[in-house]
Parts: structure tokens; sequence; C-alpha cells
């Protein structure tokens, strides 16, 4: 029957080889629950999902065909044609997205030659794929190819990118470098060692800190100096990475911003002396491993240093206050020892000991602790809930979900304090009642899942999981599941049901997970962040707490702070912080001299504030009284050449495209809306659009079963509520900001010298080519790609309004 | 038991029991596309929302359990909204034709596919009850009509259309000549009388029905006979006037009085019209605005403003129809306009509230694609179209069986049909009006919430039928992801059964594996069938009365 085109051409390999599949069942299990972990073992072998494959699974398996199927076509992890042998994803993260995502998706088509429709080459070289967010927001725009990330990108730029990644594999680079967690080598060095400190936090890793760290480890060994390479979680500082950081005892810490592989030589002689003076020492030359860089037409990456006394880095850090990110910058983050060194699992060691479940839960609870997902439900309130809800088996849940686009704040709490997370689930584990529980992780973060796997097993082996944990009678199991890609498994009851291995549809609720959750009993599902803040809270008091913040926003808030601020990174600031001082303090106002236009806050369920209402505090109330929420933590600035219809437009295409399709009013409403801001971007609009937009708008947010479908609306009714005369223009053919395509032409003005690079590198042939006379751009031919603009040594090309 | 309060009422309801359940037992109908009483809510299509406890958030009332004090707003304006928006974002998405292309075409809106099918079948008599529910004039029509409906006709896409106006005619002139033409009942006399005013085609056909209805009607024509342009106008080659005559007398018999040579404006104002009778319909053709002024009414831009609906003017119980609102030289629109008027003039009448829109509801798929086209094709005869000749004349007429017989048409016969080819012609109508339109909830729940069909429409699906399961036909463009089948079929156990594929926009019902409906649907095809809130999954032997049952290359092989 329905022949999706997703599923032509599936399944006719003979290739499939069924025992591999028997074996794996075997391995997995056989119970419906498996299905989505069974479809992921499947995808990594074929690199999609043959028919005979599934088929088998059917078979020999407790997985009914109908699950199984429904569940390969939910989550777009999964693929039923065959792919191109290199995957390029193009990262449509918001950041990316103001940042032109959208023209370098198109120049990789041009440039790969793409028929229409099709998302892989004609030689089944590169499969292209949209993806939602790759969480490297300060590199924006980023694509990855097979894992190797090329940050900074322009239109032009494209074929360089993929020239560059066939010399890499002509080279015999196969793929992306193991994210195992790597460390130090051996606990047993002395922690007084000076130690250098590089990044691997995934930003610092996309921007190159594998090969710096590498770099600076054999710079070590062959000054054999005495010292420690260190790696460490995010700083924050993700506009600068690699981040490297020198630290000796008694000496000023020295912080050096965006060191490349051949700076780390310099770096580790500039600070220690060889362990033996007759050691010579030889010049490091360092091979091609620069594959991380930024193509090579952007501006090389330079190495400075910068102190920490410097005004700007100590605007960006000193108005932070680390809670979920305590010790930010100096954890290596799978080394448990360091961990205990520093306070870790002393708050569980203490409620163990001290505090019954009921103390504890009354502890959070005074500590007005909310939850950092985005509703802010207060936890201990859920926590006692399930404490109090009948049923022999509870679970603690981690919702490692995030999925919005621009925002990385759990992907770099998960990767750079696994222990912390996991101290705060067991804390949870025993206020609750729960023995068992799942950290469900979005299968974007790789590096995440691997650390949290890693952390579990040490915390096994060391009493800190597992069964009488610490000497008490408290036992706790703790799995890591990979999502398979679905913004709206981040709703709670989706992710039960993909916990559960079936398509992410949202259940009713009431009854909450916190009554009747997984598997029907009392869940506690928290997110990662407000489970990185219990630790501290407990060895701290629910008092210190509470002193953070406003009245009714208690303790801190972490933001991935992108978009087109100076310094963008990932902070952790005090609630009751405004919107400014983020901005302006630690972001260090809008790049390249423009004007602070809006800040979009909470994502795709958010909203967007205009600069006049900067001053609103970070405080769940406040923001929700400006329409906004406070969200998970996106925090992406626009200036003034952004669009804000087109803002809400790219922001509703995504919620749309990831509404799981059950309910009428998600699954029709917003895409019935999607097309009247398409209509609206295109110059297209009709009498009567924003009031047909607005009134749909508010009965998709009245009738939507879950949270996606209710806050759906957000981004366009906060547009419209602050920047109407943004959409009027639009409905008389002007985009102010000179964005929309349809709206916009590009002009050369008089500057023009007449090279003809403009004539040379436009893929459409719109500008002929006429030496020494000022150039001419064909508006009909025009696609807009930009290519000209960011060519030209005169900049004599312009974007103009129609 | 939970007591609570669905719009002020108090009900008592055991606990357990979802609000949608309780507003049942309050007399309150909520509606639901996606609910079996008895079974796990499904909460998908949301056109059972209630408020409850002046919440903001609108909830599905089959899944929410009853509470204590519980405070439900069902039938308030804004819940009414919300549940026509559902109804119209799926109406948006809906790939069909309730009705067919030619019916929603005709001005009219005759129900062509119903009357083809009961031709087909024989059922002559009952074709002609069809033809007159909407068209009064029949015969008359048959001969001088544009032919709007042959134009729509979705046959001419592939060779020619149905021949559906000489279709029509062959009915009324074998009624004509059958010596006992069909007489309408009349409802017993109301007591209220209604003057019109002109006896072209809008008039006769406004008397006709309001007859009908029991209302004493007298029609005016300046002229001394009956029947204005058709009488006056149309070539006596083109329209025998002894037919006229016949077909004309078929509505004065009901009762209805005729009085020449009265003008209005002139020998009879409206003032007295008005004063005398209960209510005025003027059909008097083309109207210059100064004499519509002179009437005391409002000119429109062509001729007397009216209600696009109710064709009221704005003197309260005077109506306006045809040619004197707009002009037309189709007959057909004025006998249309004709009946609805007098729907209308009979709501005012008797006091009901507005008539719902004589426009019959549907959802319109337009053009199709050759490939779409197809299996329309498969299931029609592929003769061509056949054309009238003269020895197909119908049956000669005969004494009517009347007290006042007027001389039946003697050369009204030409050109038509012979009942032979006429159940020819009828098999090679593609039958594209829907088969459960009259069953189907979603186009029911949508009359009644008023949803208008294009509100929300999205761009258009492919056109795709899967006819190869022994009992059931399955157009998937016409499914609402409802998951009432995934749901029959799992509870079933039904081996590969029914799953939803893809996500959000995209979510479609399908067999898993790309298997065919007959492999996913082994035992519980025709409970799926039944249970489809829409015509995305039937019967093989659903459809309108008749079904297209002599129709045997319709049968599936």
């Amino acid at each position: 029957m329905a022949q999706g085109s997703e599923t032509g051409g599936a399944g006719t390999s003979a290739r499939v080889d069924l025992t591999f599949v028997d074996r794996l069942v075997a391995e997995l299990g056989r119970t419906p629950d498996q299905a989505i972990p069974i479809l992921q073992a499947i995808q990594r072998e074929y690199r999609y999902l043959p028919e005979e494959a599934l088929a088998h699974v059917c078979r020999i398996s407790a997985i009914t065909p109908a699950d199984l199927y429904g569940v390969a076509t939910f989550y777009s992890q999964f693929r039923l044609r065959p792919a191109g042998r290199h995957t390029i994803c193009v990262c449509h993260g918001t950041a990316c997205h103001v940042k032109g995502a959208g023209l370098i998706q198109e120049a990789l088509e041009r440039h790969l030659g793409l028929p229409p429709g099709e998302d892989t080459d004609a030689d089944g070289r590169f499969t292209v794929q949209k993806v939602a967010c790759l969480g490297c927001c300060t590199l924006a725009p980023v694509v990855q190819i097979d894992g190797i990330t090329y940050g900074h990108l322009a239109p032009d730029g494209v074929p360089k990118v993929i020239d560059d990644f066939l010399r890499l594999e002509r080279q015999g680079y196969a793929s992306p470098p193991s994210h195992s967690p790597q460390t130090r080598g051996g606990l047993t060095e002395p922690a007084v060692l000076p130690e250098v400190r590089v990044g691997v936090g995934s930003c610092c890793i996309a921007g190159g800190s594998q090969e710096v760290r590498r770099s600076l480890e054999q710079a070590v060994r062959e000054l054999d100096a005495p010292v420690v390479v260190k790696p460490v979680g995010c700083v924050g500082m993700c506009h600068q990475t690699p981040l490297v950081e020198v630290v000796q005892g008694g000496k000023q810490t020295a912080l050096y911003a965006r060191v490349a592989p051949h700076d780390a030589d310099a770096i580790v002689r500039r600070h220690f002396r060889p362990r033996g003076l007759l050691r010579t020492a030889r010049s490091a030359i360092l091979g091609a491993l620069d594959r991380l860089l930024t193509d090579e037409a952007s501006t090389p990456v330079t190495r400075y240093a910068i102190d920490v006394r410097d005004a700007p880095v100590c605007a960006f850090l000193g108005r932070q206050t680390r809670i979920a990110t305590e010790y930010c910058g100096s954890l290596s983050p799978v080394d448990l020892e360091e961990y205990l060194a520093h306070q870790g699992f002393v708050a569980l060691r203490q409620a163990l000991r001290q505090a019954s479940p009921e103390e504890l839960i009354a502890t959070v609870t005074r500590a007005g602790l909310r939850g950092r997902g985005g509703a802010g439900f207060p936890t201990g309130k859920k926590w006692a809930v399930v404490r109090a809800a009948a049923g022999e088996t509870k679970y603690v849940v981690l919702n490692g979900d995030e999925g919005d686009p621009g925002a990385f704040m759990d992907r770099m709490i998960l990767e750079s304090y696994p222990y912390r997370v996991l101290e705060g689930m067991a804390l949870a584990a025993y206020a609750v009642g729960a023995r068992e529980g799942i950290l469900y992780i979005r299968a974007e973060y790789p590096l995440a899942v691997e650390r949290m796997r890693e952390a579990i097993r040490r915390c096994e082996e060391a009493g800190f999981l597992g069964d009488q944990i610490l000497g008490s009678d408290f036992s706790l199991r703790l799995r890591v599941m990979e999502g398979a890609g679905a913004f709206v498994c981040g709703e709670e009851t989706a992710l039960l049901e993909s916990i559960e291995g079936r398509r992410g549809s949202p259940r009713l609720r009431p009854p909450y997970p916190a009554e009747k959750g997984l598997w029907g009993q009392p869940t506690c599902i928290n997110n990662v962040e407000t489970y990185a803040m219990v630790p501290w809270l407990v060895r701290h008091g629910a008092e210190q707490f509470a002193r953070l913040g406003t009245a009714t926003s208690k303790g801190t808030k972490v933001f991935a702070l992108t978009g087109k601020v100076a310094r963008g990174g990932l902070i952790e600031v005090p609630m009751g912080i405004t919107i400014r001082e983020i901005v302006e303090e630690i972001g260090g106002g809008i790049a390249g001299g423009r004007t602070f236009k809006a800040v979009q806050i909470g994502g795709p369920a958010g909203g967007c504030l205009p600069a006049a209402l900067a001053d609103t505090p970070v405080d769940y109330e406040a923001l929700a009284s400006a329409g906004a929420i406070m969200g998970s933590g996106g925090l992406v600035v626009m200036d003034d050449r952004d669009c804000m219809v087109e803002i809400a437009r790219y922001f509703l295409e995504f919620t749309q495209g990831q509404s799981c399709g059950k309910c009428t009013f998600c699954r029709l409403g917003t895409r019935r809306m999607l097309e009247i801001l398409e209509r609206l971007c295109a110059g297209q609009g009709k009498p009567g659009d924003l009031e047909k937009l607005e009134q749909l708008a508010g009965q998709v947010k009245q009738g939507s079963l879950c949270g996606l479908g209710h806050t759906a609306p957000n981004p366009v009714l906060t547009t419209l509520r602050y920047f109407r005369a943004e959409y009027e223009a639009h409905l008389e053919g002007h985009c102010p900001a000179g964005r929309c395509k349809a709206l916009i032409r590009y002009h050369v003005d008089e500057q023009c010298t007449g090279c003809t690079k403009c004539a040379q590198a436009c893929p459409v042939d719109a500008i002929p080519l006429t030496p020494y006379q000022r150039h001419v751009i064909d508006a009909e031919k025009c696609t807009r790609c930009d290519v000209c603009r960011g060519i030209c040594p005169a900049e004599a090309i312009s974007v103009i309004s129609k | 038991m939970p007591q609570l309060t669905i719009d002020g009422q108090l009900v008592e309801v055991p606990e357990g029991t979802s609000v949608l359940e309780a507003a049942r037992h309050a007399g309150i109908t909520i509606p639901t596309l996606c609910h079996r009483p008895g079974k796990p809510p499904l909460t998908s299509c949301f056109v059972c929302v209630v408020r409850v406890n002046g919440g903001a958030r609108l909830l599905p009332s089959c899944a929410t359990p009853v509470a204590e004090g519980m405070v439900v707003e069902s039938e308030t304006p804004e819940v009414h909204a919300a549940r026509r928006t559902a109804l119209e974002l799926l109406l948006g998405d809906h790939l069909g034709d309730c009705v067919g292309p030619c019916q929603s075409t005709c001005p009219a809106h005759m129900d062509i596919p119903r009357m083809i099918r009961q031709i087909a079948a024989g059922q002559v008599r009952e074709a002609l009850i069809t033809v007159k529910e909407r068209i009064a004039l029949p015969a008359v029509l048959g001969r001088i009509c544009p032919e709007l409906c042959e134009k729509a006709c979705r046959r001419g896409q592939a060779d020619a259309p149905v021949s559906i106006c000489l279709l029509k005619r062959h009915v009324a002139d074998l009624d004509l000549a059958s010596g006992d033409p069909y007489r309408p009942e009349c409802a017993p006399p109301s007591g209220k009388r209604v003057a019109i005013v002109g006896a072209g085609p809008a008039g006769l056909a406004a008397a006709y029905y309001l007859a009908q209805a029991g209302h004493a009607c007298t029609l005016f024509d300046e002229h001394p006979l009956p029947g204005g342009m058709l009488q006056y106008g149309v070539p006596e080659a083109l329209l025998p006037r002894d037919l006229l005559q016949a077909e004309i007398h078929l509505i004065l018999r009901l009762g209805v009085e005729f009085q020449g040579g009265v003008r209005l404006g002139e020998s009879l104002s409206l003032e007295e019209l008005r004063a005398r009778h209960d209510a005025v319909l003027i059909a008097t053709g083309p109207t210059a605005p100064e004499a519509v002024r002179a009437l005391g009414l409002e000119p429109g831009r062509q001729g007397i403003q009216v209600d696009r609906h109710t064709l009221a003017t704005t003197l309260p119980g005077v109506y306006a129809a045809g040619a004197a609102v707009l002009p037309s030289r189709h007959a057909v629109r004025a006998v249309g306009d004709g009946r609805t008027a007098a729907r209308a003039i009979h709501h005012y009448l008797s006091g009901s509230p507005e008539p719902a829109r004589d426009r019959p509801f549907t959802v319109q798929m337009g053009r199709l694609q050759a490939d779409e086209l197809a299996p329309f094709l498969a299931n029609a005869s592929p003769e061509p179209r056949v054309s009238p000749t003269a020895e197909a004349a119908p049956p000669a007429p005969q004494e009517w069986g009347e007290p006042d017989p007027v001389a039946p048409p003697a050369s009204g016969g030409l050109g038509g049909l012979s009942p032979d080819q006429a159940v020819r012609e009828s098999r090679r109508c593609l039958h594209c009006d829907c088969h459960k339109q009259e069953t189907c909830a979603l186009r029911l729940h949508a009359i009644a919430y008023g949803a208008r069909p294009n509100e929300y429409r999205g761009e258009r699906r492919d056109y795709r039928v899967e006819q190869t399961h022994p009992e059931t036909v399955y157009e998937p463009g016409k499914c609402i992801a409802c998951g009432v089948c995934v749901q029959i079929a799992t509870e079933a156990r039904e081996e590969l059964g029914l799953t939803f594929i893809g996500r959000g926009l995209n979510v479609r019902v399908a067999v898993p594996l790309n298997e065919a409906l007959r492999q996913g649907l082994r035992r519980v095809a025709l409970a799926c069938a039944d249970a489809c809130p829409t015509a995305a999954l039937r019967r093989k032997d659903d459809g309108p009365t008749p079904a297209p049952g002599e129709d045997t290359s319709r049968r599936e092989g």
C-alpha cells in the first residue's frame, strides 16, 4: 500500500547477512523494547535498514512488524534506502541558520549535482543530510563529513571542503578518530604536577582540540618535561576553541585560545624546561593535522594568548556562577579519582548516611529547585509524588534528549561532568525509592553517550552504583539508551514511549509519569541540568542554593549563548541576571558593530524578545509573562540583519517537521501556519494572512496534547507581538532586514573595479564577464547565494530591498 | 460517583467515565472521529475537545476522566470554533470528492451520479425523482441546458464526458410520455401565501418547491402565458412549446395559480403584494437599478441586492432570484436559484432558523493526472459516448390519467436516447463521488459545525487507490490518521496488521514492510472499513444508493 518515497528502492540487496541479525538479536534481546537498539545496530552495519533484515528481526523476536516498521519510519536517524559512502551533515541549528546554513546547503547540492528531491549524488559517493543541530554553534555555519567538522563556512568554500575531504580520504583517513574517552597516562601522577589542560568538549574537539592534545603530548614527550597534558571538559568559551590552559603551582595561569597543533611545541617550551638539561630539543614537525580547519578561504586559525585578567575574559567568566558546571575547565571528564578529589559523591555519601529520603526531598524543595528542561516544575514536589506513588518498582530517568536547535547545555554537562549527573541521579533515586534508571541521550551526542557509559562502568567498579552503594542498603542500576533522532522525545511521555521501544508519540497527562511512567510504574524524569544541580545543592544546603536567584527562580541556569554575539559559549549564570547583562557583559555585545535587535530564548518552544525588553530578568515567571519561556537554555542573539518573520518561519519549520503527527492541530495546523509564513517570506502574503496566522496559532496552542504542539506557536506569537510592523512590511513585499531572498536583490555599486571575480565565482552565470567595467547582476538568474558579495575585494556588492 | 457540570447541567456518572461519555448521559453529543466506545482513547482527531475548569487548554473529552466538581464547557462558541478548525484542518488534507465534480458544477446541484446509477439499475422513475429534487423543468433543460456538468465530467479527460444532459432528458421524456408523470407529495396547506413575480424558470421552480411545502403560490407575469424567456425567448426549434407547456402544467397542477398580464410596479405594486401575501419572490428577469430602487429595494452590483445564501432582499419577507439578481442566460441557474429561494422562504414562513446552504457540502480534488484517472477508468465501461439518433426517439406519448390533461408533447422526442443507449451511456460514469458521502463522519460533523472545506487547504497529495484487497478499497488520501484501523488490527492480532509510517504531516497508515493490504488485513478488514470515519478504507460494496450494482464492470476480479 503506501509506498512512501523514503521506502522506495530499499531492501533489494542480496548482501544482507541474516546471521548478523541473528547474532544481534541474541545479544540485544528479543523483547519489544529492544526495537530501537536493534535498528541502530543494523543501520551501523549497512548504513541503512535493508528490508530483509527488518523482516528477519520480526521473525526471530517478539517485535511485531507493525511496531518495528512504525519505529523505523518515525525516527530520523533511520533510513530505508541505501546511503552514499560518505555522509555530509549540514547543521541547521539556529546559530548555523542565522549564519547562512541554507546557503551552504544549496551550495553543496549544487556542487554535488544532486537531483531535486534526492539526498545522494549519482555516484553514490555523498549523502547530504540536514541535521537539527550538531551542537557546535560557535563554529557556525558547520558541516560534518563522516565526523570531520568544517566550521565558519561560506558558500564559495564548499568545493574546497569537498576537495579537502577527498584529499584526506586518499591519504588514508578512513573515519573520524575514536571519541573514546582517554585519560591522562595514569592516575599515579601526583596532583601537584603542572598541568597543560586542553578542552575536549564537542566544541573544542570540533575546533581541533584532539590534534592539539596529541601535539601537546608529543611536545611534552619530546621535551620530557614533568608536565601532565590533561583533557578537561568544556570551559564554555566556545568562541575561542580550542582552548589550552597552562596551570603551574604558584604561577599565573596562562590561557591560550584558538590553538593550532603547530602551536603546541611553542606553548610547552615557553612554560617548561626539559627534565634532563642535556636533552636536545627537536623541533616538532607536525604533519597534516589541520583537518579540522575551517576551509582555506576563511581566516586561518591563529593563536593568541589571552590573559585571564584581560577584561573580555573576565567579563565572560566573571559574571558566571558555577553549580552544574562547577570546576569548569579543570576536571578531566571521565576521571573518577579527580571527581572524588573535587568533592565528588560527597553529597551522596552525606545523604545515604545522614538523611532519610524524605529529608532529602525536603532539602530539594526548600532550595526551590525547578526543572531545568523548560517548564520549571518544582523538582522536590515531583520527587515527593514519585516517592508517595504506590508501586514496588520505581524508575529514575534522565532526559538527555536535548533537541532545541541552538542549544548544547546538556551535551556539555554530560560530556564534561558525567559523574555529577550520575550522582544527581543517584540522589534522586534514593529520594524517590528507585532501584533502576535509564539515561536517554540523543544519538547526535556520541561523545556524551560514550562518556556516560564509561562513567557508569567506573562507578559500578568503585561502588558508587550497583548494589549496596557506599555500604548502605541502597542499590541502583543505571544504563544508557540512545535516542534515534526525534525532537518530540524530549517530551517526557514521548521519551518513555521511546524507551519502551515505540514511536515517540506523547501520551495524555494525567496520569503524570511521576504516578504512572515507564512500564506503568512511578517514574522520576528530570533534565540533565536539574540532576547536575543536586549534588551542589545537597553539599551546600538548600539555603545557600536558595540565596541565588529571584523569589520564584532559584539557583543558576546554564545557557548556550550563540548567534550574533561577540563571545558565544556555554555560560552558567545566577537566576535574576538580565538578558542585557548576558548579551552585553558576558557576550561582549553584538559582533561586527551591528545593532542588537532581539534575543530568541527557549528555542522552538520559546519566543523572540526585542532588545527593548532586554532588562527582563532570567526568571521563569518574568520570561513567561513576556511571551517567552525559560526553556532548556538556548539563547540566540540576533542583530538588525535578522528577519523576525524568517526566524518565526525557521522555528515553525523545525517544529512542524518534528511533530509526531498524532494530533490534528499540531500535524496540520503547524503546517498551515508554516505555509502562511513561507508566503510572507516569499512576498506572496495575502490580506488576512496575519489574522489567520494569529488565530490558528492560538488554536494550535490550545488544542495540542503535548508540549511540542502547545508551544510550537510561541515563536510566531511573540514575533507577531513585538515585530508586527515587520510582518506588515512583508505583506507589502519588503523585508526590512534584507534577509528574505524573494524580497531582495544584489546590487553592484560604483566601488566595483571590474575585477571579474564575482563573475567567475557566480555559480549560475548571473554576472556577465566584463573586465574593467562595473559588473551587473541579472536579478532573474541570481539565486541570492551570496557568493559574489563574499568574494568581492572592493566590497562593492550589497543587498538591497526589492 | 463523581458529580460534574457540563454546560451548566449537573451530571453524575461512575468513576472512570470519560467526559465524552458523561456528556452523552446529559444528552449532549460531542463529536469524535477517532474514538470507539469502550476502547482506549487514541486522542488524535481533537474534534471532541472541551474546556475543563476554565483551563487555558482544550482537552480531548474522550480521554479526560470525570472528576468531582469538574466544570465542562462543550457547546460554547469558542469550543465550537476549535472543533470547526479541527474539522477544517482535516478537510484541507482530505483528498477526494464528497459529491462528483458534475454535481458540484451543476448550478442546480443535481445529484447526477445517483441519477446515473439509477438509470444503470433500470430505476427510471427513481432517477426522475432524483432529477426533480433539484430541477423542476428537466425535459426543458434537457434541451437547452449549457451542460456545465459535462464540462466538469472526468470522463471527458479520457475520451468524452458522459452524456449527462441527454440522460436527464431521457428520464424526463419517459416520464412525460408515461401517461402518469411523477407528481410529488405536497405537505398539508400551511395557510401561508406566497406571491411569485415572474413565471420564468426561477419563478416556476420556486413555485414547484413552495407548493410541495404546502404554501399557496400565485405566479404573476406580464405575459399571458407562463414560461418567461423559455416561452418568449428560446426558439421553438430548440424547445417545442407543447413540451414546455406540459412541464409547466406539472407545476401548476400542484395548486399553483397563474395570473398573466400583470406588471410589477405598474399594475401591481410591491406594497400591495406584501400586504396580501406572507412572502414575495421577485423573479422578473434583468432589472435596472432605477427599477430596483423604485420598488424600494437596494440595487446590487448587477441586479437586486440579496443575501448570497438565502436570496433575501433588504425588505423582510421579500426575496429575489434568477436574472433579477444576476443576469444569466443559463436557465439551469435560474431553476437552481428558484429552489434556493423556495427553501429560504419556506424557512422564513415556518419560523425555523436559516436553512443550511443549498449547495451540497463537498471537498474537491480538482483535475486528476492521467495516472490518477486510470483506476477510475478501470471501473467504467470503455464504450465511446453514444450519439443520439432520430430513431432513438422515446415511445409514443400516452394518455394522461389526469383530470385536466394537456396534450403530451408530440415533438419532443427527437435527438434523445433510447432506453438501451441510456443504460449503456450510464455505465460510462466513473462514479467520482464518494461512496460514503451519506455516512462519512468527517463530512457529517463538518456540515453540522459549518466547516469550510477550503479554509485550510494544503498542498494536494497524489491520488492513489489500492483495490487488490478482496473486500475493501483503500484511498490513503482520504485517511485522517485517526488510528482506529491500526487499533482494530492490533487488537485482532493480525499477523502483519497496520501501522503508522512516517512522522508529522507525512504520517500515513500502511501495512508494514511495504506489503499489500490483503496481507495486512486478513481477518478484520471489514471491521476496519466499518469503523473508518471517512471513506479512506471502505467495503467494496459501500456506496450511495443504489449501489452501482448492475454495473458488473465495477466488481473486482
